[in-house]
């Protein structure tokens, strides 16, 4: 068990060092940051000035070392847009973006696997197909076009609901909450559905199929045989042997969920990271860009990392398996 | 504080007799910085020029009127310019304002770290004669100096050297990045980058007030559809700019009203003046059909702008003739005639020019640059096919263009150009003059333009105090970049936006949103 985590532990800094690699060799495409820090008036001396400065004249693996050098003590650079350290920038924007992703993360669960269990169950109901065939509305409609529907229907057209922006916050020491005030509560509910509509719809199908598979297998029949109630199956036998994949999906799904809250958050002018990047990409704010995409990989590296050791904690077979080899 | 902003909630309600309001306002970009000598592009000198004040500042017209001086004259025969300031301004932290501040605000300006350093480029020095008198000399005659520091704006010499911004740092920031102490009618109370910025009436302000704002919030909001929803809905009161194709559905909303007006921005196609031979093309080593004037012609000829402002702009643009909008002083009313189309006009150049049979060149473009700027360039494109002539269209973010401009990687291109100075000189002095990196000339002249002629008069031009002299001069440089057809000016980029009907503003061609102009009923 020691020696899974460490050897993983491994592999996921080395996973880290190449996201770094590929992504600052992919900065030059971006394009040139220079133009928008210079006004209309800037001479050719000043944008050479500028650029060594930047440190942007080096070619990008000596850039990509220096960021790591920084990086190791916890100093990632300053923003080339705000002139303010990256860190700091982060920081004031992560709360918003995790409060949405937990709000909406917590729905697409819980909605996810309660209709999937109803739907699986039910599975010849009217209200099940019905559920079923509004859910691939969720499945394919893009998440900007679903984020511009809530808007024009609930703020435009109803007048209910803010149509940008996060509301009124409080500061609990360091994170600013929008829990705590009604037109915070209230600015949360679009993005909110809009982000999580697609993992609540992905979780739903996945359960469901599941479910019916369970249901089908042996020891489900020879447990209706025992005359075990309905409720105990469904929900003790058949529902905790569906989990395996669902823990699978929804702990990758957790990550998306936050890395892309890009589009959502730019939806609906979410102050969080996602929208933090699109301004970044725009400007060619390269040491925004970097801290993001790398604390975006350390997520997703750690989000693999605990789903596979949720596996060990879950499914039996896997421990035996690992003694045996 | 809560205590003395409702008095003057009641100062002004009595002022102006109409009620007090909260004014909330949105565009696609936060000023990225608060320091007015840091960065100088249009967001954060428009967004300012509500905080911080210049020596003069242009009315609702353009127009240059007394700001912190309250008059200025020349110099002896144009040795420079004495200005005298206002008495009795204070600065928002209350501090008074003074001959010290202008100086320390030119040191700042004019230094190596400021953006704004061009503009002080004719100035050899600037001597405080006493409180409220300060002399800027320049170098040579200078008739244009007053007004084209409209956007250099004063900051306090006391409040700046205390909190150890001395000067400005755009690449790690410092306090004054983040806070500001002008003296404008309004003051930042809170300022949180790319979230919200919100104002407060400056109590001590020297000037009248006209608006009933008490509080003013500013959010940037990205998604143009999303700002036409805040807008709808009424989250926000005015947002800036409307996207084009929302025009029409916004008028017939009786709750919101569109102002459309010209913004200072012409935009044209320009070409390669310096390479031998083309470098996007299916015809290998043949020589720059561009360095021909009469295929430049034949270019101008071919576009059709009627037709791009009628579907692509939807009749909210103006064609243009000169590099300069008829708005901007110096501009030639002798040559306000563009080119007419004429297809066939234009065939008959390209084969007097030994092109009968065309040929094909790589067209650049941005894509979200300029208002449909792609789509204004695929219409260049099949127009010019009609010629015969074939143009293979590159478009790409301006975080791209700008760099590959730089590199020569173009046969013709598209550029949009805002004269900050708001003068004809402008365009002359950065898009047509010879490219001379010493004297800062011809910078924007990617195409490496050159005329002798040109490059003669335009010192002529900037040192001229004579009007009729110097618009004869700029009438006759307009003259050559018409019959050389050095770029192909196609249309002035219109303005729109969009507010409340309760709301009343004034919309300046600069595109800068001022506060001190705007009544909430």
């Amino acid at each position: 068990m020691f020696a899974y985590i460490v050897r993983r532990m491994l592999q996921s800094v080395i996973v880290l060092l190449v996201v770094g690699l590929v992504a600052f060799s992919m900065f030059r495409f971006v394009g040139d940051p220079i133009d928008n820090m210079l006004g209309q008036e800037r001479t050719q001396a000043d944008i050479d000035r500028l650029r060594a400065e930047l440190g942007l004249d080096q070619p990008f693996p000596v850039q990509y070392y220096k960021f790591l050098k920084n990086a190791v003590q916890g100093n990632f650079g300053v923003s080339y847009r705000q002139g303010r350290p990256v860190s700091t920038i982060i920081a004031e924007r992560a709360p918003a973006t995790l409060e949405l992703a937990f709000v909406s993360g917590f729905l697409a669960i819980t909605m996810g696997i309660a209709l999937g269990v109803f739907t699986a169950i039910r599975r010849q109901g009217i209200a099940a197909n019905v559920i079923m065939t509004v859910s691939l509305i969720g499945v394919s409609l893009p998440t900007f076009l679903i984020g511009i529907l809530l808007i024009y229907i609930f703020s435009v057209e109803l007048d209910l609901l803010p149509s940008f922006g996060r509301g009124e916050t409080v500061m609990i020491g360091n994170w600013s909450t929008g829990f705590l005030t009604t037109s915070g509560l209230k600015a949360l509910i679009l993005p909110a559905i809009t982000l999580g509509l697609y993992q609540m719809t992905l979780i739903m199908r996945l359960v469901r199929s599941e479910m019916l598979e369970v249901l089908r297998a042996d020891y489900v029949r020879f447990a209706r045989a025992r005359g075990l109630s309905d409720r105990v199956i469904n929900f003790r036998h058949a529902l905790k042997n569906t989990m395996v994949p669902v823990i699978t999906i929804t702990g990758l799904q957790l990550g998306s969920i936050i890395a892309f809250a890009i589009i959502t958050e730019t939806v609906f002018q979410w102050p969080g990271v996602g929208l933090l990047f699109i301004n970044a990409i725009q400007f060619v704010d390269i040491p925004v860009m970097a801290a993001y995409l790398m604390l975006i990989s350390v997520m997703f590296v750690s989000i693999n990392l605990i789903v596979d050791l949720l596996y060990y904690a879950i499914d039996p077979r896997l421990r035996v398996d690992a003694r045996a080899t | 504080m809560t205590l003395r902003n409702s008095a003057i909630g009641i100062a002004m309600l009595a002022a102006t007799s109409v009620q007090a309001a909260d004014f909330k306002w949105a565009s696609t970009t936060d000023p990225q910085t608060m320091d007015p000598h840091a960065v100088n592009s249009a967001p954060v000198l428009g967004f300012l020029n509500n905080v911080y004040e210049g020596l003069v500042r242009r009315d609702k017209d353009m127009s240059v009127q007394p700001a912190l001086a309250v008059s200025w004259e020349p110099i002896g025969e144009g040795d420079g310019w004495r200005f005298k300031l206002r008495e009795g301004v204070t600065f928002h932290d209350g501090s008074t304002f003074d001959a010290q501040d202008v100086l320390f605000s030119y040191q700042r300006a004019s230094g190596e770290a400021a953006d704004t350093r061009s503009w002080f480029a004719p100035i050899s020095e600037v001597i405080v004669v006493d409180d409220y008198t300060v002399d800027f000399m320049t170098t040579a005659p200078n008739p244009l100096f007053p007004s084209s520091i409209a956007n250099w704006m004063i900051m306090d010499q006391g409040w700046t050297e205390a909190n150890d911004a001395a000067v400005p740092d755009k690449e790690a920031g410092n306090y004054a990045t983040i806070n500001a102490n002008g003296t404008g009618a309004f003051k930042v109370t809170e300022r949180e980058p790319g979230l919200k910025t919100v104002l407060e009436p400056h109590e001590g302000w020297w000037g009248d007030v006209e608006h009933n704002i008490t509080r003013a919030e500013f959010n940037p909001i990205q998604n143009p559809a999303t700002a036409v929803a805040a807008l709808l809905s009424g989250d926000v009161d005015m947002i800036n700019p409307v996207p084009i194709q929302d025009v029409a559905r916004l008028q017939e909303d009786s709750d919101v009203e569109v102002i459309k007006g010209i913004e200072a921005r012409v935009i044209m196609l320009g070409f390669d003046h310096e390479a031998e031979t083309l470098k996007y093309t299916d015809d290998e080593g043949k020589p720059n059909p561009f360095r021909d004037p009469r295929v430049r012609k034949a270019v101008a000829q071919a576009v059709n702008v009627d037709a791009i402002l009628a579907t692509i702009m939807r009749g909210n643009a103006e064609a243009a003739s000169q590099l300069v909008s008829p708005a901007m002083s110096g501009y030639s009313a002798a040559h306000a005639e563009r080119p007419a189309f004429d297809v066939e006009g234009a065939k008959a150049l390209l084969a007097e020019a030994g092109y009968a049979d065309g040929f094909s060149f790589g067209l650049k473009c941005p894509n979200d640059r300029y208002l449909n700027d792609e789509a204004v360039c695929q219409a260049v494109v099949s127009m010019l096919a009609k010629i015969g002539i074939t143009a293979e269209l590159e478009a790409m973010p301006v975080r791209n263009y700008w760099p590959e401009l730089r590199e020569d990687n173009y046969d013709m291109y598209l550029l949009g150009w805002s004269p900050g100075t708001f003068d004809a000189e402008h365009p002359v002095r950065f898009l047509v003059a010879t490219p001379n990196e010493e004297k800062k000339l011809g910078s924007w002249n990617f195409g490496g333009f050159s005329n002798a002629r040109v490059d003669e008069l335009l010192p002529a031009i900037q040192s001229e105090l004579d009007e009729t002299k110097r618009q004869a001069m700029l009438d006759e440089v307009a003259k050559i970049i018409q019959d050389e057809q050095v770029y192909v000016p196609m249309y002035v980029q219109p303005l729109v936006w969009g507010t409340r009907s309760n709301v009343e503003l004034t919309q300046r061609p600069d595109n800068f949103f001022l506060l001190r102009w705007v009544t909430v009923n």
